[in-house]
């Protein structure tokens, strides 16, 4: 917290002492507010409730053939720079597209496809942990009971759920509220302003860093009352913690038919931008593009920057977690609602806001070219937390709740008990959760863009310059080689730190 | 450990650099390896026998928000990289010395006058467009407003980019008073408003709209780089709106001669002789002679429209208002 609203503080004393709340009477913001909630709300349930059913999907179909491939892919989208899935968008739907939509494409219309190219992925894949840890007792009984399909998610899966899908609803609507550039873009005009476009409006053209505190800290109120609503929906199930049962699933022909539908779908919105990505990528001057140090060195510091956002947003948001857990494990459920809630909204603080506090800080101090790196990591762990808390937090107050007792009865603690209960329990959640936050660091521009010294280029940024100097072409190469490091990184990492398919968890 | 260690081994090349006797403040597709910057720095170092270090930074407007932060503590010795849109808002911060240089050998289309700052280089806006694509493009930016049936076009928001605020400085200099009403009668053909010129331009070679806002300069581009000649800026009767970049001298530059210095080479033709392949610009101070031949056949721009820069950072805002009004309907 402390590292988020240090920033904001030092931006509103460059403004002058108290930030002037009188300006949100203003229609222009009323506007833009009307408009930021309306579309990531609609983004959100676009996103969140077919991303339900096809999480339930992967779910069942644990020996769908091609699987761990469809979850890799699924993690990508969240890698790609927005100008790129514009792009991508553009070469779908666009005028001279495989689909065109005309000029229907922008608008809401244009907002909301590329928000569920985004989001839809994230979504199933926050989901599908809570799926896959319905026990196999509890499927086995459901059977047995001879329930319905319908009957077996109201009973069984949906409990499973409801731990998860607030938080979930709420990152993706955190994402879309404080999405940028595809709002402009494929938003058609200034009718579709968000609040971010306006942050960053009053922190460039205007420099009026008052205007930008008051409506960072609306988003930010807006994003904490949401959070807490959501926590109070959040159903934190009392039950133990078994291997996925989705060999014993309650299934039909029609199930089947509806989850390769859905299955079908999700593998349809993603693939499909991406694969004009790739088509534009290979098409491309893929040899000249690869040749250049620039590429190699611009990808030896991104994946840099993804490792150690990585490290510091893993080990951070573990401890907000744990903390949060053994708050909850205590009775004191409203105190861990609110640390997790802390810990998750700061991601709508827009980096520029974050970034031009840190400069206010430390000019003068340091040198801040030299200093580059270390803030953009720093900043980029704070934009992966809240998908560390997200993923952890249900898990490690389950664990909690049923080993924590018994683990201070046998005396267990510290690394003893790190190693034998938490990180079995954890792996899988927390290599996800690593996954993530590498995969949105790796493609992040924000922060780096207002940084970037001399010789610290990043992939992302590599790409806008490529963009700016005319050479669409090997921009687009660019994006191809982001998508595959981003692949490549996801399933590392995620591998490396989850384990197999079969380890514990 | 390991990690971390692998990290800081990737990380710690980035953080060391040369001592340097000349820090400039950029944008960074200037210093990018296909920009001006590194035959600059290059042509600047073997003559001077100094050292000089380009910072990159995203855009013009990040340049000056960057320096109003770090005030007369910056490093920087040289800004190179704000326009004319921002200039009258530089001098205010009161950071900069005067110039002091000769500036008799510039070429620029209007005279300059200004003691702080000295221009680089220079370009026009312009609806760009593919012939292939379009056989009868507007002969004015009145044909374009009024003509329900005209092209459609992509355009850059004025809050966030340049040549978004370039246009809507254009307009107001055609329509005046009648600017809001012009736009209104525009808007049903604005494909979309993007927020930078990156995103409209690729936009634009997908074929999502005939026409996108640009520079005169753009079609040169194309010629020279990819041998296509498909691409050409529309001219209109009005005459189309300049952009002069300029540079200038930190007050608290520890080497003021050597900077000055540093403004005397970027009109020399070490400097602009650079300009119009990679920055893809007129240069400031070079004969129309010497520019290269696919220069020749742009269109020409005259009269050229130019508010100057007081009354741009007067009537910025309530101008960006009456646009957000006008588009907002």
């Amino acid at each position: 917290m402390v590292l988020v609203l240090a920033p904001v503080a030092a931006l509103a004393v460059r403004a002058g002492g108290m930030p002037d709340f009188g300006i949100l009477g203003d229609a222009y913001l009323l506007r833009v507010l009307r408009f930021s909630l309306l579309q990531a709300g609609l983004s959100t349930l676009l996103s969140v409730i077919p991303a339900v059913i096809v999480a339930r999907a992967l779910a069942r179909r644990q020996r769908l053939p091609g699987r761990p491939l469809l979850l890799g892919i699924m993690g990508v989208p969240l890698v790609v720079p927005s100008v790129a899935a514009v792009l991508g968008v553009v070469a779908v739907f666009g005028a001279d597209g495989w689909l065109p939509l005309g000029r229907d494409l922008y608008g809401l219309q244009g907002i909301l496809i590329a928000h569920v190219f985004f989001n839809l992925p994230l979504a199933t894949r926050l989901l599908l942990p809570p799926l896959e840890q319905v026990p196999a007792t509890q499927w086995r009984l459901a059977r047995q009971f001879g329930l319905s399909p319908w009957q077996a998610f109201r009973h069984v899966e949906w409990p499973a759920l409801r731990g998860a899908l607030p938080g979930t609803a709420l990152m993706v609507f955190m994402l879309c509220l404080t999405s940028f550039a595809v709002v402009l873009t494929l938003g058609g005009g200034p009718r579709s302003t968000t609040l971010e476009v306006a942050i960053y409006q009053s922190l460039r053209f205007d420099f009026d860093p008052g205007r930008a505190v008051v409506l960072a800290l609306v988003q930010f109120g807006l994003c904490a009352l949401l959070a807490a609503i959501a926590a109070r929906f959040t159903l934190h199930r009392p039950s133990e913690i078994d291997t996925g049962g989705a060999a014993s699933i309650v299934d039909s022909a029609v199930l089947r038919l509806v989850d390769s539908a859905a299955i079908v779908f999700a593998l349809g919105v993603v693939g499909v931008i991406l694969a004009a990505i790739v088509i534009d990528g290979v098409s491309g001057p893929v040899a000249d593009v690869l040749s250049t140090t620039l590429l190699w060195h611009s990808l030896a510091l991104s994946t840099g920057i993804a490792l150690g956002a990585t490290a510091l947003a893993t080990v951070t948001g573990w401890l907000v977690s744990a903390s949060a857990a053994r708050l909850a494990a205590a009775g004191r459920g409203r105190r861990a609602d609110a640390l997790e809630i802390a810990g998750a909204v700061v991601y709508v603080v827009p980096p520029l806001v974050i970034g031009t506090g840190y400069f206010l800080l430390f000019h003068g101090l340091v040198d801040l070219d030299r200093i580059t790196v270390p803030v953009v990591i720093a900043v980029n762990a704070l934009m992966g937390m809240p998908f560390v808390i997200r993923t952890l937090s249900p898990v490690m107050r389950q664990r909690e709740t049923e080993y924590g007792r018994l683990c201070r009865s046998l005396g267990m603690t510290g690394r003893d008990r790190l190693r034998r209960v938490d990180l079995p329990l954890l792996r899988r959640p927390l290599g996800l959760a690593a996954a993530l936050v590498a995969a949105l660091s790796f493609g992040d521009l924000g922060v780096v863009a207002l940084f970037a010294g001399d010789g610290q280029t990043t992939l992302p940024l590599l790409l806008y310059q490529y963009l700016s100097a005319y050479r669409v072409d090997d921009a687009a190469v660019v994006a191809l080689v982001l998508l595959c490091g981003c692949l490549a990184l996801f399933a590392g990492i995620e591998r490396a730190i989850g384990g197999g398919r079969n380890a514990a968890g | 450990m390991r990690t971390i260690a692998t990290i800081a081994l990737v990380l710690a090349p980035l953080s060391v650099a040369a001592d340097a006797a000349l820090t400039v403040y950029t944008y960074d597709s200037f210093t990018s390896d296909w920009g001006p910057g590194p035959k600059v720095e290059q042509a600047f170092e073997a003559r001077c026998g100094c050292d000089i270090e380009l910072v990159g930074l995203a855009d013009g407007v990040t340049l000056l928000n960057r320096l109003k932060i770090e005030g007369a503590a910056t490093k920087a010795d040289v800004v190179l990289g704000l326009d004319t849109n921002l200039t009258a808002e530089a001098r205010k911060t009161g950071l900069f010395a005067p110039h002091g240089i000769d500036v008799g050998g510039l070429t620029l289309p209007v005279d300059w006058s200004d003691e702080t700052f000295v221009p680089y280089d220079y370009g026009y806006f312009a609806f760009v467009y593919n012939t292939e694509n379009l056989e009868n493009p507007p002969a004015s930016l009145r044909a374009l407003v009024d003509d329900a049936d005209g092209p459609d076009i992509l355009i850059q928001d004025p809050r966030t980019s340049t040549p978004g605020l370039g246009l809507l400085l254009w307009m107001k200099k055609v329509f005046g008073d009648d600017a809001a009403d012009a736009w209104r009668r525009l808007s049903p053909r604005i494909v979309t408003v993007t927020q930078g010129w990156s995103e409209a331009y690729g936009m634009f070679l997908k074929n999502e709209a005939p026409m996108v806002l640009s520079y005169t300069t753009s079609p040169a581009y194309h010629v020279i780089a990819e041998e296509d000649d498909r691409f050409v800026a529309a001219d209109f009767e009005e005459g189309h709106y300049l952009q002069i970049e300029v540079a200038g001298v930190l007050a608290s530059s520890r080497d003021p001669d050597l900077a000055r210095e540093f403004l005397s080479f970027m009109l020399s033709e070490a400097f602009q002789s650079v300009i119009p392949t990679t920055n893809w610009m007129y240069p400031a101070a070079m004969a129309r002679e010497a520019l290269p031949d696919a220069f020749d056949d742009l269109v020409d721009p005259s009269p050229e429209l130019l508010f100057d820069d007081v009354t741009v950072a007067a009537s910025r805002r309530d101008w960006i208002d009456e646009w957000l009004e006008a588009l907002s309907r």
